[in-house]
């Protein structure tokens, strides 16, 4: 009978050991959110992580931010140390939307939700939400602009961003989606630049040579419609041919003030930090029913709005 | 000799065999009609969801004029009470209703004063330019979880805008002249960070000519 005592309190002791062991972020402390950034050599891509964490740590939770330096390789490796060291959720801007499909199985396996922010990954089931600036929306409205500008007739340029890249075809389809209803509109040229100003600005250069009666130029991003800007003061032809970007960058901003470009469309990376860092706080407080792509509005900046974005341009 | 023979008619049938499993022949409309299968109709759901709950749903479109006085008064309250958007961010979306007097008709939109004349406020009804997802959203029964990816979404609202552009507007830009009076229901766009009141815009959903 002491015997079968003796067995049975030691069996319940291993099973408070194994049991404390296994749990993460066991009595007072707080859980950890991992904020895991595809690259911190951009900016943009900073305040975004920058902003994650802030606000995780706002909501009570300690936040710790990786740099995945856009090599999947490394952003594996932190996948495997966050879950590894205990950190409850990811707050993720991917480094490739099918090489990161892996990474997010790999928590979702452990039990870790994973909230994309910005970029997304081809899996409808991988990460618990994506939250995703609405960027073929914000394109139909720059289309619509586009057509008016252009008073539904002309030639013109697209620069594509990575062909990779969901943004860059996201962009592409609603800006097309206007535009193409207009007969009129000639696309005499369609080329990537990777979302790069100065191979923008080659690329344009190059279109030139053959299309030098172009009216306008639709940039997948601002770097781009910075490049195409440039080669359009270096062949003499700023003053002829309308630029648009898409992100609303300050130089782009600044830039519409100035007359120089037409239109951009602005993002809000903020807004896509934080709410990931809400969705991450709701999850642990029980909630479970995510959308699992959550759009934000992209709103679009021209001449006649221009003062009400300076400031949001600049932050 | 006899085993060549042999050894060769076992190569000859195996390779019948081999070839004859690895081609495979089908109609091309078979081909394509299985691919569609399971698919996202944008086309029928828009057409479903104009019949079933848009038009339904006009009866809780609210009062333009009324509505403007209280985003004059109350910006806060309206778009926290009356606007709806499928997504976050400072875009919200208003299902509105209202009379007024044709002032212009333009090459891409109708000029109306608001009506009864004391309201002293003029709005564009959209003609030309109707894209975008503000009749899809302004109802606000619609759920973003209702849809498996945003490219469906999408393709609603460009449904719907469709319809709008072929069905609703032709009829009445054929018939509509300056000093008409029309009676419109609809959607407008409205920024709720950087709202600007002196630019609304209505994307129709109905409209109706109401002369004396």
């Amino acid at each position: 009978m002491r015997n079968k005592l003796t067995i049975l309190l030691s069996l319940l002791l291993t099973l408070l050991v194994v049991g404390s062991c296994g749990k993460k972020n066991g009595g007072d402390e707080p859980k950890k959110i991992a904020v895991i950034i595809s690259t911190l050599n951009n900016p943009w891509f900073v305040v975004l992580a920058e902003t994650a964490a802030e606000k995780a740590r706002a909501l009570g939770y300690e936040a710790k931010i990786f740099d995945s330096q856009n090599n999947t390789a490394l952003e594996t490796d932190h996948f495997e140390n966050a879950i590894a060291s205990g950190f409850s959720a990811v707050l993720f801007n991917p480094t490739d939307a099918d090489g990161s499909i892996v990474n997010v199985l790999k928590a979702k396996e452990a039990g870790v939700p994973v909230f994309c922010m910005d970029r997304e990954v081809n899996s409808p089931e991988a990460a618990t939400s994506q939250i995703l600036s609405d960027s073929y929306s914000g394109c139909v409205t720059i289309g619509k602009y586009f057509v008016q500008q252009m008073n539904k007739k002309g030639k013109y340029v697209e620069l594509l961003g990575l062909v990779g890249d969901n943004n860059t075809w996201a962009r592409s389809k609603g800006f097309h989606s206007v535009v193409d209803n207009y007969p009129d509109l000639k696309m005499v040229a369609q080329q990537s630049a990777d979302f790069d100003r100065n191979k923008a600005m080659e690329v344009l250069e190059s279109i030139l040579q053959a299309n030098p009666d172009i009216t306008a130029v639709f940039c997948g991003n601002d770097a781009m419609a910075m490049g195409a800007y440039q080669a359009l003061v270096a062949a003499g032809l700023a003053n002829k041919v309308k630029v648009f970007g898409f992100d609303g960058a300050q130089d782009v901003v600044g830039s519409i003030k100035e007359g120089k470009i037409v239109a951009t469309g602005m993002q809000y990376p903020k807004v896509m930090a934080q709410t990931a860092a809400t969705f991450a706080d709701e999850y642990f407080k029980g909630k479970r029913d995510f959308p699992k792509k959550m759009p934000v509005a992209v709103e679009m900046v021209n001449q006649q709005n221009v003062s009400d974005y300076l400031e949001v341009a600049k932050n | 000799m006899q085993k060549k023979v042999i050894k060769y008619t076992v190569a000859l049938i195996l390779l019948l065999v081999v070839g004859y499993n690895s081609v495979y022949i089908k109609k091309l409309s078979e081909v394509k009609a299985a691919s569609t299968v399971g698919k996202f109709d944008a086309a029928a759901y828009a057409q479903t969801f104009w019949k079933e709950k848009l038009t339904p749903g006009l009866t809780k479109a609210n009062n333009l004029p009324e509505l403007l006085t209280l985003l004059k008064s109350e910006k806060e309250n309206a778009f926290k009470n009356y606007s709806h958007a499928l997504g976050i961010g400072n875009l919200r979306y208003f299902l509105i209703k209202g009379e007024g007097k044709i002032t212009a008709i333009n090459e891409n939109d109708i000029s109306v004063t608001l009506l009864p004349d004391s309201v002293g406020k003029d709005v564009k009804i959209a003609t030309e330019f109707v894209y975008g997802n503000a009749v899809r959203d302004a109802l606000g029964i619609l759920s973003i979880n209702d849809f498996s990816n945003t490219m469906d979404m999408n393709n609603v609202s460009a449904e719907l805008n469709k319809k709008i552009r072929t069905e609703i507007i032709p009829p009445f830009r054929a018939q509509a002249k300056k000093g008409d009076v029309v009676a419109f229901t609809g959607a407008i766009e409205l920024n709720q960070a950087h709202l600007r009141l002196d630019e609304i815009e209505v994307i129709p959903v109905s409209l109706k000519l109401v002369r004396d």
